[in-house]
């Protein structure tokens, strides 16, 4: 019976979208470098917005070649000064250019989901008689249009700014990506060696192993997106840990970084806002200005605390090419034309923070006072790459996260959770961690075919927990888990109709849930049953101009 | 005296205006880039030239963007930009089992091939899809690229009767017998 509801509904319009893919024609894609260079997408994109070596060596350089860049371009830069401006300064300002037309691109993306049928086990969870907000099994959704704009203004000077016109289908409810000016091999000005130091400053996604912002998968990493939400279940021991970031939000900061293009080292070190909340923080102060509002207040702050957290990342990278001329090249020359390098790469980051919480309560002499938590957290883990040519690569991502807990208790020492007192202070309790990861395998069956794999893991003591309660608790990152181990398998397909439109198909086996809970007789806690899935297929199309 | 020296340069004359080929001119509508041959005439050979023709791959692009050969002919490519390109061509005129890769090779460097069959070939690189060039092995040694208005000169052909081929990029070949005595003129409406 699923079989043939799946081949009525799925296998034509599969079939339909196969043949598009692969059905020959003249065009190519042409977003900002496309036009300026008078190159396709593939220049520098295996399947947009994943990068080649290439395209990797391009962005690093600034957004031009590596070389020669001003005989590649098509459409030359303007002059904002003539480069014997440069012997005059400091009397006269230093030359740049700007790009000769505006370096603008474009992506917009459009969905089709069917959800299986186990969605509507969610409406136990409401009270009988109650309107359950309806889940159907198919549905057309719009995603993002988006509007990026990147380039070089001379001097080594880079610049990126992307943001989501349209989220959704819905006007404004986009935002700013990464904005940042980006001051390539900035050490040569005290003389250290090439790709030493490159400096970055502004909202920036933090150079974490594998980008979420540009990934070309739907989903995104379930890691990336684990904020840390200790317990709050009452039936367990409570935690006050109420911690929202996650390591792949945009920050705002200042980043250092630097490294070898086909071997050898990277790393990066960044210094951002701590935003613990997640939010920006409204400015309602109105003796304070900032630097975007007038001299009595502005539009808010980024920081929720004055400490910034550190990202710091370390990778190595083994070039594993047999092919001795090209080894060091860009790309490899293999028989048949150039292509990306074997290599195998091994690295780590950490992200240390203080999540900041703020909560009325008394001195210890009854006065009353607002009493700040600290709790010190941090994320540690590692990845690995292995890439074969052009078309085989395997990727996996390990995380651990901890938060301290910083309990607030009583006078009597009692935790307020228990005793239900306003608190006077904070006393160490057990912290809430989390770990997890993922694996893929993404293979490049034909330069228009990309066929994926990928596991997600999550670990959370505290999701679970959460879960665990009618309702579920609304802030964690994930609702109703039936277990503390949450695993999600996505194969996925994407086909290049043409180097600048895909096709996209990717089924998510998700990971358990439940919305019934029983005692468990031997704890006498609750504990999840009649754990289901609710598994989906996304059907899409991308394009990028 | 005078009668013997105009008469022995009357018959020199003659002769040599046997020998002196004619020429094949007119007009493609393509405009430049185009592409004038005429086809195999049964029965006769032609050495192939020795000094090898160049198609350069600079900016990005084909350069030139069209090359007419001789069959026989040797071609060298060379790589004038600072990144990597390919050289290959999926098929002579539609035929795949003449298709090619010539692989990669760095800056400066050139890489020979001698193209033995006659025909069009679209050449391709596999890192820069968008580059194009076309090799147009004539099987005669009678063939002229068009200038920016179209217009061509095949000089140096025998007095005979032969079969023209017209090519441009994107249009269909196009195929006109023509009488060569001293000069022919053959016009085409290329279409695609």
């Amino acid at each position: 019976m699923q079989t043939s509801w799946f081949r009525r509904f799925f296998a034509v319009p599969l079939f339909f979208a196969m043949l598009t893919a692969i059905w020959p024609s003249p065009g190519y894609a042409i977003p900002a470098f496309s036009r300026m260079y008078g190159t396709s997408c593939s220049t520098c994109h295996i399947d947009f917005p994943k990068l080649n070596d290439f395209g990797k060596a391009f962005k690093d350089a600034g957004f031009k070649f590596p070389k020669d860049d001003e005989s590649m371009i098509k459409i030359p830069p303007v002059m904002l000064g003539a480069p014997a401006n440069a012997e005059l300064w400091p009397k006269a300002i230093w030359p740049g250019t700007i790009p000769g037309i505006p370096p603008i691109g474009l992506r917009y993306n459009n969905y089709f989901q069917y959800t299986s049928s186990n969605r509507n086990q969610y409406n136990a969870l409401l009270p009988p008689g109650a309107i359950a907000p309806y889940i159907p099994a198919t549905d057309f959704q719009t995603g993002f249009f988006s509007m990026f704009t990147a380039g070089n203004f001379g001097s080594d000077i880079a610049f990126w700014v992307d943001d989501d016109i349209s989220v959704s289908g819905a006007n404004g409810n986009g935002g700013l990506g990464e904005a940042y000016l980006k001051f390539v091999n900035i050490g040569r000005l005290v003389k250290l060696p090439d790709h030493v130091l490159n400096v970055r400053i502004g909202q920036l996604e933090l150079d974490i192993p594998f980008t979420q912002s540009k990934s070309i998968w739907v989903s995104p990493y379930d890691i990336y997106s684990q904020a840390n939400i200790g317990v709050v279940n009452p039936a367990f021991n409570q935690q006050f840990v109420n911690n929202f970031t996650t390591v792949a939000s945009s920050a705002k900061g200042i980043e250092l970084s630097g490294g070898l293009h086909t071997g050898g080292y990277n790393y990066s070190i960044a210094f951002i806002d701590q935003n613990t909340s997640g939010t920006a923080q409204a400015n309602n102060n109105g003796y304070v200005p900032t630097a975007t509002g007038s001299n009595q207040g502005g539009v808010g702050i980024a920081s929720d605390s004055n400490f910034k957290d550190i990202y710091a990342s370390f990778n190595y990278r083994f070039n594993l090419e047999r092919d001795q001329e090209s080894r060091n090249a860009i790309q490899a020359a293999g028989p048949s034309g150039p292509r990306d390098h074997t290599y195998l790469n091994f690295g780590t980051y950490y992200f240390y923070g203080r999540s900041v919480q703020r909560l009325s309560g008394l001195t210890l002499d009854g006065t009353a006072a607002v009493l700040t938590a600290r709790e010190p957290f941090y994320r540690v883990g590692g990845n690995a790459t292995f890439n074969y040519r052009c078309c085989l690569q395997f990727n996996a991502l390990y995380m651990y996260g901890h938060d301290y807990n910083q309990l607030p208790v009583d006078a009597t020492g009692t935790s307020i959770f228990v005793s239900g007192t306003t608190p006077v202070g904070f006393v160490q309790g057990s912290p809430a961690t989390f770990s997890g990861g993922f694996v893929d395998a993404e293979w490049l069956a034909y330069p228009w075919m990309y066929v994926m794999i990928r596991y997600d893991g999550v670990n959370s003591n505290s999701d679970y927990h959460n879960a665990l309660a009618p309702g579920g608790f609304t802030g964690s990152p994930f609702n109703g888990a039936a277990s503390v181990t949450r695993n999600r398998v996505t194969p996925a397909v994407q086909f290049l109709v043409h180097a600048n439109i895909k096709a996209i198909a990717e089924y998510q086996f998700r990971p358990s849930q439940s919305v019934t809970f029983v005692t468990n007789p031997f704890t006498g806690l609750p504990m999840a049953a009649n754990s289901f899935h609710t598994n989906t297929l996304v059907l899409g199309f991308e394009f990028a101009y | 005296m005078t009668q013997r020296f105009v008469f022995t340069a009357l018959l020199i004359l003659t002769l040599a205006g046997g020998a002196v080929a004619g020429t094949i001119e007119g007009k493609v509508s393509g405009g430049a880039n185009s592409v004038v041959y005429v086809d195999t005439i049964q029965g006769k050979t032609f050495p192939a030239p020795a000094k090898p023709y160049l198609m350069d791959q600079k900016g990005l692009l084909f350069q030139p963007h069209v090359l007419a050969i001789q069959v026989g002919a040797t071609v060298e490519f060379q790589n004038s930009d600072t990144v990597q390109h390919n050289v290959f061509w999926p098929s002579i005129s539609g035929n795949k089992k003449l298709g090619h890769n010539l692989g990669t090779w760095p800056k400066g460097e050139k890489r020979p091939f001698k193209f033995d069959n006659p025909g069009v070939i679209s050449l391709l690189c596999n890192v820069h899809p968008e580059m194009a060039g076309y090799i147009v092995v004539s099987p005669t040694p009678y063939f002229a690229e068009t200038d920016a208005s179209g217009n061509y000169k095949i000089d140096n052909v025998p007095d005979g009767k032969y079969n023209v081929v017209a090519w441009h990029e994107g249009m269909k070949q196009q195929t006109k017998p023509l009488d060569v005595a001293g000069t022919g003129k053959a016009d085409f409406t290329l279409s695609k």
